[in-house]
């Protein structure tokens, strides 16, 4: 069903140029309250800028933003007063503890002195809360940084590149906090990433860019519902079976020893290895093929490369 | 108010007090040596006016260091920490946080005036110099060492927050340090270029040398001077604002 009410950030046709170049191009985000909005693309591709423009912290050289339905130009400050953001790495004063730097964004922001506590239990730094940041572990500052975001519980959070440069358990808490936050705190989270799988395991909706070009827009089902299944039938004279199959109609592409068949239904598999073992020819294998999300990301960004 | 409380907040652990101490101790003594020494050879040169001439000299070699360090340490917390972007997705604004550090560095600047202000007349009543304590003088000279200040400090928080290296801020200190030093030996025309100067220009006392004597003359520095460092302060400060508001983070 579609969500009719008002996305809580939208831009239309967001661009930035550096140098005659455009870093973002034509940029049409809508994310929904309530999602977990994975912003996916390969290094480069354009998520940081994007992001930066949605808190102002560049300005677009063309397109707007909206957020909670208000121009970000004309309300920014309302609109920060409700979003927490982590950008780029985490932001600390390294000389001061975990517990003073939440100290500075708590009275920066007028919040509770209450809130520190609560966010310290919740990225679990409530033990190192009297450390100094500059001796907290990569992974701890990540924290620190997550910790200083959510500080004043916003509406919407904005995390670009949450997990990086923690460790697979810290990977791990790191997506079981993320998944918590719409459910209970109501929070939108907006987070960026280059790595499909972590992506895969924490959005509900996905947006892929590539190059500053927003290449998809949509829920992660659509994106999976975009994803072709194909069958294979293995047999040692592909050449014959595809004349035989000709004769009947089916279009089959060759590839080496198979005959590859898209959106094939059960009785027409059957049906097929039936007709090949009847006509002499064994049917060695049949198997069915699904792209994976990895595949279909690839494809869409143009490239079949490490991320 | 809140974004100058927050910097003193973000200052603790930085040991700023201790090295302002330190440095204005080691002014002191050598200022003390050096009256002292004075005092023994010539017992006339047991003056208020010696002395705050003496002070004032001595800043214009550390004060623009001082002044140097005191920024950059102040300005340099937000390079290392990548914390400008944390403050920008704050309502505080980039010119107000900028505003608290200006105020917050001068202040710092202005405790270490007061402590020479107190030293001179502790020193002064060591040395039994005569005459009562001339409050008049001393407050022309912390105000006309605050103008100067008003001006380096400015010009320093522009390139502290600009330039990230801040081995850059503090070469310029020095350079300061050793311009306020030898500015004596320039002639008015070029030393009135040179803002390091003005810790002298705006003393309330000049030193006259001719060809038979040399003595202190006190009166109120020149007000064109206390206008042009202000005008500069002004300059500068705004010039530093708009150029860091620029800055994309």
């Amino acid at each position: 069903m579609k969500n009719m009410s008002p996305p809580i950030v939208e831009t239309q046709n967001l661009s930035k140029t550096y140098g005659g170049i455009h870093r973002v191009h034509n940029v049409n985000l809508a994310v929904q309250t309530g999602q977990i909005f994975g912003f996916l693309g390969p290094n480069g591709a354009g998520k940081t800028t994007t992001l930066k423009m949605l808190l102002g912290l560049i300005k677009p050289t063309e397109g707007k933003v909206k957020v909670f339905g208000k121009d970000l130009d004309r309300h920014r400050p309302n609109i920060l007063n409700n979003t927490g953001s982590l950008i780029e790495s985490p932001s600390y004063y390294g000389h001061l503890t975990g517990y003073e730097n939440l100290k500075v964004m708590q009275r920066l922001r007028s919040l509770p002195g209450k809130n520190i506590d609560k966010v310290l239990k919740i990225v679990r730094l409530e033990n190192h809360k009297h450390k100094k940041a500059d001796q907290y572990s990569l992974g701890m500052k990540q924290r620190l940084g997550i910790a200083m975001a959510l500080l004043a519980f916003p509406s919407l959070l904005i995390l670009d590149e949450p997990t990086n440069g923690l460790d697979p358990a810290g990977i791990g808490e790191i997506r079981e906090l993320i998944k918590s936050l719409p459910e209970q705190y109501g929070i939108t989270v907006v987070l960026s990433s280059h790595l499909l799988s972590e992506i895969e395991q924490i959005a509900t909706s996905v947006g892929i860019i590539n190059d500053g070009k927003l290449l998809f827009q949509g829920t992660m089902q659509s994106l999976q519902a975009a994803n072709k299944v194909t069958i294979r039938f293995k047999t040692p004279d592909p050449a014959r079976a595809e004349k035989i199959l000709q004769s009947q109609g089916y279009l089959p592409k060759v590839q080496g020893r198979q005959l590859l068949f898209t959106h094939l239904p059960d009785e027409e598999v059957s049906y097929i290895n039936r007709l090949l073992v009847e006509q002499g020819l064994p049917v060695t294998r049949i198997e069915e093929q699904k792209k994976s999300l990895e595949n279909i990301f690839l494809e869409l960004t143009g490239k079949e490369r490490s991320l | 108010m809140k974004a100058l409380s927050l910097e003193y907040f973000k200052i603790r652990r930085k040991r700023i007090w201790i090295m302002l101490t330190l440095f204005l101790a080691a002014e002191m003594v050598w200022a003390s040596m050096s009256m002292s020494i004075s005092i023994s050879r010539n017992a006339s040169n047991a003056s208020w006016e010696a002395l705050i001439f003496s002070i004032s000299s001595m800043n214009g070699l550390f004060l623009p260091i001082i002044s140097a360090i005191v920024v950059s340490r102040i300005c340099d917390m937000e390079h290392k920490g990548n914390t400008w972007k944390m403050l920008m997705t704050t309502h505080t604004g980039r010119n107000r946080v900028y505003a608290a550090k200006y105020i917050c560095a001068n202040s710092l600047i202005l405790y270490g005036v007061i402590a020479q202000a107190v030293f001179i007349v502790g020193f002064g009543w060591s040395k039994s110099i005569s005459g009562d304590v001339p409050l008049s003088l001393l407050l022309q000279f912390a105000l006309g060492t605050m103008l100067t200040t008003l001006v380096i400090i400015a010009l320093h928080q522009w390139l502290s927050l600009t330039v990230r290296n801040q081995a850059f801020a503090l070469c310029l200190g020095m350079l300061g340090g050793f311009i306020g030093t030898t500015s004596g030996l320039f002639p008015s025309g070029i030393r009135h270029l040179l803002i390091w100067s003005y810790y002298m220009d705006l003393s309330p006392i000049t030193y006259v040398y001719n060809s038979a004597s040399s003595y202190y003359v006190s009166g109120m520095p020149p007000m064109g001077l206390q206008i042009a460092s202000l005008l500069l302060a002004v300059i500068f400060y705004s010039a530093g604002k708009l150029h860091n508001s620029k800055q994309e983070i």
